[in-house]
């Protein structure tokens, strides 16, 4: 019992159910079916995304270019898509921006483990990069009329429900592919070898060095990893927009390295988990996802999520200093 | 002294002649002419420049357009710099920003250079200011389309890109003026909303207000992206005919939204326009024809054929240069 | 798979009297500097031996080189007899040579299971985490050394000495036929030594041998069978342990005669003195303490750790501050409830931990001298006349016997005895008369700890009055003129250091456990 409630997770779920009944109580329409849903598939890209940060953070680095990732990958499979009229499996998109984003990943890799730089400022730099060369060489325009299988694709629900007022209801299919991947990085990080690796590298690079860790391929592996999220991300979000948009997901990166954070990850590395980081990513949904509902005012919803945000984490912080870690 | 009385006669005839042959030189001059806009190579302005080409080619005169790369007031001061250089006539100007402009322009009208302003209502060192359209007209039009769609009833929302943004919220001012004085069974069911000019976070806005207001049955949209976020929320949950969208949009985003019914109106202006009337309104100057330019005038463009002169500024001028466009004329555009 | 306990057995059978490490005539240098000139030592199997020497001496260096993390430029390294141009780190492993730093190369974030298992987990290759196999590891390891504990308590909340018992088993579990520790007694209670020490004999007795690099003398006397003494790049001496006594050793460390007089103290008695207390007690900590500190004395307060050693020092210094008694300087009562009090009252304080309380370790040297008291150099118009600081700040550090290129450097560069010099410096420059020294000397090389202690005798000569809060006796013996012992919060016994002997005060010490 002690043990659980010196977890993290223990108390961000706790946060995460009050806050649900405070929005409930206040409009009962959170609890409806229509809301959940939409909260459920508000998170699927901002859970990848943070799914890829959560594994640079551990390994001690951090990443800002995997926005900028994203764009880049999603924009050229749709384009490329569009040009050659394809109406094939929808795996193909997926695959292509997929390894798009992993090559961008390695890229970030070679230059941080060869010339020793911090990644943030590597990071900044390539996503800054491949932002320009995409507005310059690629293209500026949003695609609308994205490939069909991109369409179905969004269209996709695991569960319909027709309410009485003749309006359609569904639960994503794309939820499906978040709850994949949360399941694919659970276990990477606790039963593989790469895994602990990377909770060692995080923690003591030196010491991971002298344990015979392959530091040098742990980095590749851990951008690698974050760029394919990224391209997943990026296709998944354009895909549920139904826009592909070059200017989209700017700015996005603080919001899930704050998710991640929030979820008890720490920025100095070795420490956090998946699970913390899905209810950081849920908890920043929700209060995002709750201000009209709650019916606050534009004016007052950055003051709402600002407030909101530094208690949750004090909350947590301030557990975690009782308990002496 | 009659040797210098004669002297000075030949020096004042000279003047006189070349003075004729200048007249009539300029009969048949090009006149160049530059429009200079916020940032070159986004869609708008691309459009932009085929108004500019096409005018160019229906006037001869020489006509371009040129923008910095990135949207950066430095850049285009310095672009500004270059033209009054290399001598142009007149200057067609979209300013990215109006303050940083002004000692420029200023310097380009000491120069003897004609400047014509659009989307700028403030700008100070300018000989003419010509605005596609009154920002509360234009607002109160979306809300013409948007009651008569909603038979007069019912709550509505309003989104804005950014609560700061100037223009935007006049539009929905006028819109919400219209409404008022118009149709006074319809009511706003939440103070407007800020989406930062992000499609996705206009389709969860709009998603959460149909969750949160269930009278809710229409959505006036300010910024651009409002259009595809809420033709997706409303085909996504069936709500095709019980919802209503009007606001600004361009086709090559909405367009599928307006096919497929989820929206019913997309109302924008036509750079490619603004373009051709900025232009057009240099050359009259360049003619000395400055006086043609005067409340009621028609310039002979969709949407100014009567501008309106600003009571308060007098070389500022509106147009009505908005464009509503239905599933019925949506692909006469390509942009 | 065999039992990594039952692989050495059997390799010793036909190796116990083998080297395992022969290094002979190694140079090693760095950018044109020699740091190692011809350096020849060798360790066999089931021996305890001994590197010593000061900082800087090339010891480390020397580890590096035998552990493969250097390349050696030249000479000869023989493990287990077998001859190496080009020693990589895994070669060194795979020859049973472990290295436990004085970080312990752990990871705090990890369980001790994991802790234990990771090695041998990266080195049989495998690509998945098995947790049965990594508790099973875990297990054996801490058996095969005779510990029992929480393998799944994560390692950063384990006191120090069980980090390093962590260590030694991981090291244990990986064929260690020779274990090399660097400074491994530095952050250990006297206990904790006594039982790493019956650890490392088990060891032996399993054909285990174990390299300690260390300067603390008297320790290296206790256990080892052979001691290699380094000076300047160079081996000095090298030979069994019981030939060598303290003075012998230090003199090889030094390269200079240490002075063996005990402190002795000349003053009077009939004056107030400079500070006493009266039952101060702090609840939970310590009570009904009478201290009287003269003019020119140094004392000495020792105890076991939890004795409330630490705490009388902190109380002292305003830091959590007594909350019975009184204390009087000068025979005026004062009233210290905060460091501010205690400033204002003329009393400094150097910690234990002077990296982590004394010191900014990033700032230069100039400003961590006068962190205190900029006050002082305040100029006309209310700004800080840097000319007039830099030229009191060489001063002071020339005084202090700081040795730095340049007192704009940061105190990170520093050894350890120059650290605290600084620290030292800093606290006399702002006036004090009192002057409370917690573990003044953990972590200093011989050298530089002689050097504090003259410093401090002849600090009190211009009449300031020494606390010196110890545990180690033999610097409170040479250096006190009276012994303070307490245990439970209280003072049990004073002695008088001119008569005693060093065993009386460790049989008093031990009595009271």
């Amino acid at each position: 019992m002690n043990k659980i409630l010196s977890k993290n997770e223990f108390w961000l779920f706790c946060i995460l159910l009050i806050l649900s009944c405070i929005v409930g109580g206040i409009n009962d329409a959170f609890w409806s079916g229509t809301n959940l849903f939409s909260l459920f598939k508000s998170s699927v890209v901002m859970g990848i995304f943070a799914l890829g940060v959560l594994i640079v953070i551990l390994s001690g680095g951090i990443d800002i270019s995997f926005p900028a990732f994203a764009v880049f990958s999603f924009y050229i499979t749709v384009k490329y898509l569009l040009y050659i009229k394809f109406t094939g499996s929808i795996l193909i998109p997926f695959a292509m921006a997929m390894a798009i984003g992993v090559a961008l990943g390695l890229m970030n890799a070679f230059i941080i483990s060869t010339f020793k730089l911090n990644p943030l400022i590597v990071t900044l730099g390539t996503g800054s990069a491949v932002t320009g060369f995409l507005r310059a060489f690629v293209g500026t325009g949003t695609l609308s009329n994205l490939p069909q299988p991109l369409i179905d694709f969004s269209r996709w629900n695991i569960y319909t429900e027709t309410l009485a007022d003749g309006s359609v209801i569904g639960f994503s299919g794309s939820f499906l592919i978040l709850a994949a991947l949360i399941v694919i990085m659970a276990l990477i990080l606790r039963n593989t070898t790469m895994g602990r690796g990377v909770y060692a590298l995080g923690c003591d690079s030196v010491a991971a060095m002298r344990a015979g860790f392959p530091v040098r391929g742990i980095y590749y592996f851990i951008y690698g990893l974050v760029g394919a999220l990224a391209g997943i991300a990026g296709i998944v979000h354009c895909s549920l927009i139904r826009l592909a948009n070059p200017r989209d997901l700017e700015g996005t990166e603080l919001e899930v390295i704050a998710a991640v954070v929030l979820g008890g990850a720490s920025l100095t590395g070795g420490r956090g988990t998946v699970l913390g980081t899905v209810l950081g990513v849920f908890l920043i949904v929700l209060i995002k996802g709750s201000l009209i509902l709650v019916g606050i005012p534009s004016d007052w919803q950055k003051v709402a999520i600002g407030l909101v945000l530094i208690s949750a984490t004090s909350i947590t912080a301030y557990r975690a200093m009782r308990a002496g870690m | 002294m009659r040797r210098r009385f004669v002297f000075f006669g030949a020096l004042v005839c000279l003047f006189v002649l070349f003075g004729f042959a200048a007249c009539g030189l300029a009969a048949e001059k090009k006149y160049k002419i530059a429009t200079v806009v916020k940032v070159d190579g986004i869609a708008w302005f691309d459009r932009m420049r085929i108004g500019v080409d096409e005018y160019a080619k229906e006037t001869g005169h020489d006509l371009w357009m040129v923008g910095p790369a990135k949207t950066d007031a430095a850049e285009q001061v310095q672009i500004i710099e270059d033209l009054i250089a290399q001598g142009v006539d007149a200057l067609c100007i979209v300013p990215f920003s109006v303050e940083a402009l002004e000692p420029v322009l200023k310097k380009a009208r000491d120069a003897g250079i004609v400047v014509i302003c659009h989307e700028a209502s403030t700008q100070e060192n300018v000989d003419l200011i010509i605005e596609a359209f009154d920002n509360y007209a234009y607002g109160a039009n979306i809300m013409k389309d948007l009651g008569a769609n909603m038979g007069g009833k019912g709550g509505y929302i309003c989104t804005v890109g950014s609560l700061t943004s100037k223009s935007q919220n006049e539009w929905i001012d006028g819109a919400i003026a219209y409404q008022k004085e118009n149709f006074p069974d319809m009511y706003e069911v939440t103070p407007r909303i800020e989406t930062y000019d992000d499609a996705t976070v206009d389709y969860q806005k709009i998603k959460e207000a149909l969750v949160a207001h269930s009278d809710l049955k229409g959505i006036c949209g300010g910024p651009m992206p409002t259009s595809a976020g809420a033709g997706l929320a409303i085909e996504e949950r069936g709500l095709q005919g019980k919802v209503f969208f009007t606001g600004t949009g361009l086709p090559s985003i909405a367009g599928q939204y307006l096919k497929s019914g989820a929206i019913q109106t997309i109302q924008f202006w036509d750079p490619a326009t603004a373009g051709k009337v900025m232009n057009k309104i240099a050359i009259a100057f360049l003619d000395g024809k400055r006086d043609e330019i005067k409340d009621g005038a028609n310039l002979g463009f969709t949407g100014f054929e009567s501008v309106k002169q600003d009571p308060e500024k007098k070389n500022l001028f509106y147009g009505a240069g908005w464009v509503v466009v239905t599933k019925e004329n949506a692909d006469e555009y390509d942009f | 798979m065999l039992s990594p306990l039952g692989l050495i057995l059997i390799k010793d059978e036909d190796a116990m009297s083998s080297e395992i490490v022969k290094a002979e005539d190694i140079e090693k240098s760095f950018g044109g500097i020699k740091v190692l000139d011809r350096v020849s030592m060798a360790v066999s199997a089931g021996e305890i031996c001994c590197l010593a020497g000061e900082n800087g001496c090339g010891k480390s260096t020397l580890i590096k080189v035998i552990s493969g993390v250097y390349p050696h430029d030249g000479g000869r390294i023989e493990l287990n007899g077998r001859e190496y141009q080009r020693l990589g780190p895994i070669d060194s492993i795979r020859e049973g040579i472990q290295v436990i730093y004085q970080d312990f190369s752990l990871f705090p974030n990890l369980t001790v299971a994991e802790n234990l298992a990771l090695n041998d987990q990266v080195e049989s290759g495998r690509s998945l985490v098995s947790w049965g196999r990594v508790r099973r590891i875990a297990r054996e390891s801490l058996a095969m050394i005779g510990i029992d504990m929480d393998i799944d308590k994560t390692v950063g909340e384990l006191p120090v000495s069980s980090k390093q018992l962590v260590a030694i088993a991981r090291a244990v579990y990986c064929n260690a036929r020779l274990i090399i520790m660097d400074e491994p007694t530095t952050t250990l209670t006297q206990k904790e030594i006594e039982s790493l020490f019956s650890l490392i004999r088990g060891l032996r007795e399993k054909g285990i041998s174990t390299l300690f690099v260390s300067h603390k003398i008297r320790e290296m006397l206790d256990i080892t069978e052979k001691i290699t003494i380094m000076r300047n790049g160079r081996v000095v001496v090298s030979g069994y342990t019981r030939d060598f006594d303290e003075i012998k050793i230090t003199q090889a460390m030094t390269g200079r005669e240490i002075s063996g007089d005990r402190f002795r103290w000349s003053g009077n008695t009939g004056e107030p003195p400079l500070l006493r207390t009266e039952k101060l007690g702090r609840s939970g900590a310590f009570q009904g303490i009478d201290l009287t500190l003269r003019r020119g004395e140094i004392v000495g307060v020792t105890g076991l750790l939890g004795s409330g050693r630490t705490e009388l020092a902190l109380a002292l210094f305003g830091k959590g501050p007594s909350d019975e008694g009184r204390i009087f300087r000068n025979d005026r009562e004062i009233v210290i409830k905060s460091i501010q009090d205690a400033i204002a009252n003329g009393i400094a304080y150097v910690p234990e931990d002077r990296l982590t309380e004394g010191l900014f370790l990033e700032q230069s040297i100039e400003r961590n001298l006068f962190a205190n008291i900029y006050r002082k150099f305040i100029n006309s118009v209310g700004l800080l006349d840097f000319r007039k600081v830099r030229a009191a700040a060489s001063e002071k550090a020339r005084q202090y016997g700081v040795t730095a290129p340049d007192i704009s450097l940061p105190v990170r560069s520093l050894s350890g005895g120059n650290q605290q010099r600084v620290v030292l410096a800093r606290w006399m420059s702002t006036g004090a008369d009192v002057l409370i020294l917690n573990g003044p000397t953990v972590g200093v090389d011989v050298g530089s700890k002689f050097e504090i202690h003259k410093k401090l005798r002849e600090i009190t000569e211009s009449g300031v009055g020494i606390l010196i809060f110890s545990d180690d006796i033999q610097e409170l013996i040479m250096n006190c003129n009276r012994i303070m012992i307490i245990h439970k919060g209280s003072f049990t016994n004073e002695f008088r250091s001119d008569t005693l002997r060093e065993s009386d005060l460790i049989d008093c010490l031990n009595a009271s456990r």
